[in-house]
């Protein structure tokens, strides 16, 4: 009897697996420690408290943090790297790229191929994809004997131009199997991106290389350890983009899920916009010490066409997490009679005084801490207890210097970081041309929740949103999103004298392509989506917009132009806040996308269950003055509730603060609403 | 005096700050050049009524801190009533601004919400493509400021709200890329506006009186914190010099001069000794010189925190009218940060001793710009590219400089991918690499400098502006000087060219350039390299084996 919708999500200490059950329109959550080594065990055991029987499920979304964590802790595959003769040192170049401006001690992140690990090989071809020089097998066979005496365990290739034309690139592969059999895992840089950027192609290639393996090792001893517990449908896998892929499919695309469990928090967001109706959300997740954001505009996640991953550049479309600071961990300090907080952190260790780890130092958590907003004893669902005498006795040396009391310095803490990372909210704004204000706050991760409405005020937004499972957002997000496949081609051509014919034929192309992988995933008919774009740019610019075409039927009629012309103003208005109707442009990259609809969770209302709310309070300090605060457990707020702040809401892994000035509803679906009564910004 | 807790200093800190990057954030996002949105060719201040800095967001290290001697130009020559709310203005004169007369300054008053009270200024520089120069992009061999392109005296390019029609449309009709310079004009009136907007809601959120008071309490912080800093320095005078190889126009070295003075808690500057002011285009103004000092100041003090209306208050700077760095009427500007990168690197040589934490070998040290042109021979079309090279930057105690890095001057901008290139352009690139033995070596070595080599598929001319060959990137505390620059055409050839410096030299297709990047200067004494790192700097080939034995001591024991 097939009725859970199931997902799950491996953190550091947890792995959350939310189940929505079909039959009752209901939701579960579960977790389980996260068991390093054997993720597999954890990720059973997660199952096991959601549902009893694999038997039983419809449908199934992981999204896996293994290639990430190889990537960050730099144990992934030895790489070697085969890279068109003369352009061998682009990747150690890097493009000469630095982010830091006033640094003349400035290191480039340490590539993951030296330049030993990289063969030049023969043969060239033009920008148009026709061959200048013959491929060189001479070089191709001594790279394979340099791969067998190297003690290498991955390749890849990425040689110029081999967007425009992937010969070069498959006749290398085809070598390399003869030389070296088919098992060594080769990561073509065509075809994880059809873009050009020799160097944002070969980081893609290498990263794949690097981390593809270890994933689709994993991928398949998983699918095997489900498959024996009488899982009897495909294993689906989040990728960066936001959508989901099977785990089969997932093989050959295998970079990118990299970002697999980031993004959940993102498409939590998506779901969360749909159930409440809210079409623009900002979310934030803070963590120990972490603070990331992202965006819901219009109903939709915030994908960009490129990333970049620790510095190294990401060519496929990634749903945008911004990290704008420290989270908990920030310490607070004195610098020439003044008060600063972060952006040093305390990080996991010491950590926060109050961890009673040695920390001395005061952070952020230590100043909630002593203002009474976590309960010391439910936190990090009670794997440790906080120690809030030594939250204070941390603060005290700063508040001394500063002549406040411990109190006012904590409050004084929060109010500084509130406002910076409120700060930094806004100028994520300002770049993308939108306005806070018109935006709800979605608040998740261990922290997210107790700072929000203090984020909220300094932004000006008047709506904040506690999600039903704060700690396991991500893996609920899951539950609802759709497959995607996206492919792109070059099409560097001004709108002016394009040959728009054949831009059609691109599009018509591209669209095939991947509508059959969505098929070929078991969707069909009218259950597929596909849609076209076009990267453009005035010319003599060089950041493009992505525009969508719709269909692409039109680009052959005489109006096309002038529609897509004032459709790339038009979102240049609104992204930049100024276009030029006069100024020609010009096309960069046609792509398309296809989405599999696979159904999604219709979730009824919950049952007001019927609790007497325990409303006894204890003080907890707000503005520097003890306000009597009911302390409720998140479990018994049922749908209907209505609360004046201040309340401190507790759950297992997240705290929710209300400040006085605001009051909660608790919806039909148990996502907590919070409005803001006075306008005190 | 009103007294303010200090969270709430704090808070309007970070406010403050906060609103000079929403300034800076809207000014790149709306761009148009990319010299301004990647190479961060741009600043933007936010200043108060008495046209002090309140927030800084760079944009270019160089631009650093001198903003506010526009508004205070504006504010001598026409008076304070010059100021009316909903006005913009703009000027681009090189010997006010200090730079050339790419970088237009574009700055508005910002007024209380009734209009009734001046409260401060909101300002931006950023680098246009074209402004009209002899030649297209920019000139190499200009010999006054006439031949530079258009200048501007401060002028209204908005009143009182309006943008001026006529006026917009004559300073675009100045530049070769008409839509360029208006699309660029119009984000830096966007980023102004920003500014104007924001800075009224903080008055209102906080109250004049405290965000004035806060105001002294934070530039009285920043001040302490230099003060603090330079106090731990031993007091004395520190010297060091270096020449560029040329002006440009003619070919001797000119040599830029530095005098530094430590007493107590201040730190003087003084420039005097450096050359006249010379016929070539490598000649600015003393604001820019003044500019350039706090650059290399702060990156040795305090490099994290944003400056402001406090910062440098513990520094002055001493320049002499009509010498390289104090240029006046009509000495050529264009380049004038190839001296004002070498002033940077010396004042952190000069204290390299004293500040050993903070300081570096030399970097190679200067933008090393190609430009090549042509009429594309399919389309007819003309073409026109500008590329700044990569080089090696400098080691410290503890590091290897970094190999193949863009210049320090030029932000976080990337080099042109070959693709890009040779798909716009009648270009092919034969190679792009790692210089072998390019770096100064030591201890810690210097990084490397590249080898870029283009070879013309059609008729093009080429100009290059490759510097520092005269005084290439020294090393310190025993580390040895990296090699330099070399610029070769046709190399390998009877007709082989060297070409350091060159403008527009007509090539012949076929004809192939060979760019070459000099390194950093290394750190420490070779021979104290340990020698596991040196056959690894031989196996990936940045060095010789022949330099592994000879400098290293390699195969010795």
């Amino acid at each position: 009897m097939s009725r859970y919708r199931v997902s799950m999500d491996i953190g550091g200490t947890f792995t959350d697996a939310v189940a929505y059950d079909e039959e009752t329109g209901q939701y579960t959550a579960g977790k389980a420690s996260t068991t390093p080594g054997q993720l597999t065990t954890g990720v059973r055991n997660a199952m096991g408290n959601v549902v009893d029987e694999l038997a039983d499920l419809s449908f199934i979304v992981h999204g896996t943090t293994q290639g990430l964590n190889a990537f960050l802790q730099r144990r992934g595959e030895k790489v070697l790297l085969l890279a068109s003769d003369g352009a061998g040192d682009v990747y150690q170049i890097a493009r000469g790229h630095r982010t830091a401006l006033y640094e003349i001690q400035y290191r480039k992140p340490e590539p993951l191929v030296t330049r030993s690990d990289t063969v030049e090989i023969g043969g060239r071809l033009d920008p148009a994809g026709a061959e200048v020089a013959p491929l060189s097998e001479g070089d191709l066979v001594a790279a394979a004997e340099a791969f067998r005496g190297g003690g290498y365990t991955s390749i890849a290739v990425a040689f110029l131009f081999s967007y425009e034309n992937s010969a070069h690139e498959l006749a290398a592969e085809a070598i390399l199997r003869r030389e070296l059999g088919d098992q060594v895992p080769i990561s073509l840089s065509h075809r994880l991106a059809r873009e050009w950027r020799e160097y944002e192609r070969t980081s893609t290639a290498v990263l794949d290389a690097y981390t593809a393996p270890i994933v689709r090792t994993y991928l398949e001893e998983l699918s095997e350890g489900l498959a024996e517990d009488g899982l009897g449908v495909p294993l689906h896998i989040m990728q960066s983009s936001g959508g989901i892929i099977t785990a089969a499919a997932a093989r050959d695309h295998t970079v990118q899920t990299l970002l697999s469990g980031p993004v959940g928090g993102a498409m939590g967001g998506v779901s969360l916009s749909r159930l409440t109706g809210r079409k623009n959300l900002i979310c934030v997740d803070m963590g120990g010490t972490s603070f990331d954001v992202s965006l819901i505009v219009d109903g939709e996640a915030d994908v960009d066409t490129e990333a970049a991953l620790e510095g190294f550049p990401l060519l496929m479309p990634v749903v945008n997490i911004y990290t704008v600071g420290a989270g908990g961990g920030s310490v607070g300090y004195t610098e020439a009679g003044g008060l600063r907080v972060g952006p040093r952190s305390a990080g996991a260790d010491p950590g926060p005084a109050c961890y009673g780890r040695g920390g001395t130092e005061p952070t952020v958590t230590d100043a909630n801490v002593a203002l009474g907003r976590v309960d010391p004893s439910a936190f990090a669902d009670g794997e440790f207890a906080l120690d809030p005498d030594l939250a204070r006795e941390a603060l005290m040396p700063i508040g001394a210097e500063l002549g406040l009391d411990v109190t006012a310095m904590a409050q004084g803490v929060l109010d500084v970081v509130n406002a910076k990372m409120a700060q930094a909210i806004r100028t994520l704004t300002v770049e993308k041309g939108i306005e806070p204000a018109d935006f709800a706050l979605v608040a998740f991760g261990g922290a997210g929740p107790m700072h929000a409405a203090f984020l909220a005020e300094e932004l000006g937004i008047d709506t904040m949103l506690v999600p039903r499972f704060p700690g396991a957002f991500s893996a609920w997000g899951m539950l609802e999103t759709k497959l995607r496949r996206d492919t792109a081609r070059g099409f560097p051509y001004a709108l002016e004298g394009a040959d728009l014919l054949s831009l059609q034929k691109i599009f018509g192309e591209l669209g095939d392509e991947v509508a059959a992988q969505v098929a070929s995933e078991g969707v069909e008919g009218d259950a597929i989506d596909v849609r076209h774009a076009i990267d453009a740019r005035y010319i003599g610019q060089e950041y493009t917009l992505t525009v969508p075409v719709g269909s692409p039927d039109g680009v052959d009629t005489p109006e096309w132009p002038a529609s897509i012309k004032a459709a790339f103003d038009a979102l240049h208005q609104s992204r930049f806040g100024h276009s030029n109707a006069d100024a020609p442009i010009e096309f960069v990259i046609a792509r398309a996308t296809a989405f599999g609809d696979l159904g999604r969770a219709e979730p009824r209302p919950l049952e007001g269950a019927d609790v007497q709310l325990d409303l006894s309070p204890r003080p907890v300090s707000f503005d520097g003055t003890d306000h009597d605060t009911p302390v409720v457990a998140r479990d018994d707020l049922a749908p209907g509730t209505t609360l004046a702040g201040p309340v401190v809401i507790t759950e297992a892994t997240a705290t929710t603060v209300i400040p006085p000035n605001w009051r909660l509803d608790v919806d039909a679906f148990g996502t907590v609403t919070a409005h803001r009564t006075t306008d005190n910004a | 005096m009103t007294t303010v807790n200090p969270i709430t200093v704090e808070i309007i800190r970070n406010a403050l700050t906060s609103v000079a990057d929403e300034m800076n954030a809207t000014l790149i996002r709306s761009a148009y050049t990319p010299i301004i949105y990647e190479m961060k060719d741009c600043s933007v201040a936010l200043l108060d009524a008495d046209h002090a800095v309140l927030g800084q967001s760079a944009g270019l290290p160089i631009f650093l801190g001198n903003l506010e001697a526009c508004t205070e130009a504006i504010e001598e020559q026409f008076g304070r009533e010059a100021w009316e709310p909903g006005d913009v203005w703009i000027m681009n004169d090189p010997y006010v601004t200090g730079t050339h007369l790419h970088d237009m300054t574009v700055m508005a008053p910002i007024f209380t919400a009734d209009e009734t009270e001046l409260l401060g200024f909101a300002t931006s520089r950023a680098h246009w493509l074209d402004v009209g120069s002899k030649d297209p992009g920019g000139t190499i061999d200009s010999v006054d400021v006439f031949q530079e392109g258009l200048r501007l005296s401060p002028v209204r390019v908005v009143e009182g709200g309006v943008q001026v029609k006529s006026l917009t449309q004559a300073i675009g009709r100045n530049s070769r890329f008409y839509h360029g310079a208006i699309g660029d004009l119009g984000a830096q009136i966007a980023c102004c506006n920003t500014g104007a907007r924001r800075l009224p809601e903080i008055f209102e959120r906080f109250g004049a009186e405290t965000v004035l008071a806060a105001r002294d309490e934070i530039f009285r912080q920043s001040e302490q914190i230099e003060r603090d800093f330079i106090s731990r320095v031993p007091d004395g005078e520190y010297r060091a010099e270096g020449t560029i190889d040329s002006d440009g126009a003619t070919d001797e070295p000119v040599a830029v001069r530095l005098r530094l003075v430590i007493d107590g808690d201040t730190m003087h500057v003084d420039l005097t000794e450096t050359d006249d002011a010379r016929p070539g285009p490598v000649n600015c103004g003393a604001t820019q010189a003044v500019a350039a000092a706090r650059v290399a100041y702060k990156l040795l003090i305090d490099p994290d925190s944003p400056p402001n209306g406090g910062s440098f208050r513990s520094l002055t700077v001493d320049v002499r009218e009509g010498s390289l760095v104090g240029a006046v009427e009509p000495f050529p500007v264009e380049w004038y940060f190839t001296p004002l990168g070498l002033l940077i690197d010396l004042v952190v040589k000069a204290l390299s001793d004293v500040v050993p934490d903070r300081a570096a070998a030399a970097s190679y040290g200067d933008s090393m710009v190609i430009f090549l042109s042509g009429v594309d021979p399919e389309t007819k079309a003309p073409w026109l590219h500008v590329e700044p090279t990569v080089g090696g930057w400098g080691a410290w105690d503890g590091s290897d400089g970094q190999d193949a890095m863009i210049n320090n001057v030029n932000g976080s901008l990337k080099d042109m991918p070959i693709e890009v290139l040779e798909t716009k352009f009648p270009l092919r690139i034969r190679r792009y690499g790692y210089r072998t033995d390019s770096s100064g070596h030591g201890r810690y070595r210097g990084g490397v400098g590249v080898s870029r080599e283009f070879e013309l598929l059609a008729d093009a001319t080429v100009s290059t502006w490759f510097e520092r060959s005269r005084t290439p990137a020294w090393g310190l505390s025993g580390g040895l000087d990296a090699t330099g620059p070399d610029v070769v055409i046709n190399p390998d050839t009877p007709d082989e060219v060297h070409a350091l410096k060159s403008a527009n030299v007509a090539l012949k297709k076929g004809d192939v350039i060979r760019t070459m990047t000099g390194g950093g200067g290394g750190f420490g004494d070779p021979k104290e390299r340990d020698h596991e790192l040196v056959a690894n700097d031989v196996a990936i080939g940045v060095i010789s084996e022949d330099t592994a034995r000879s400098v290293y001591g390699l195969g010795e024991n």
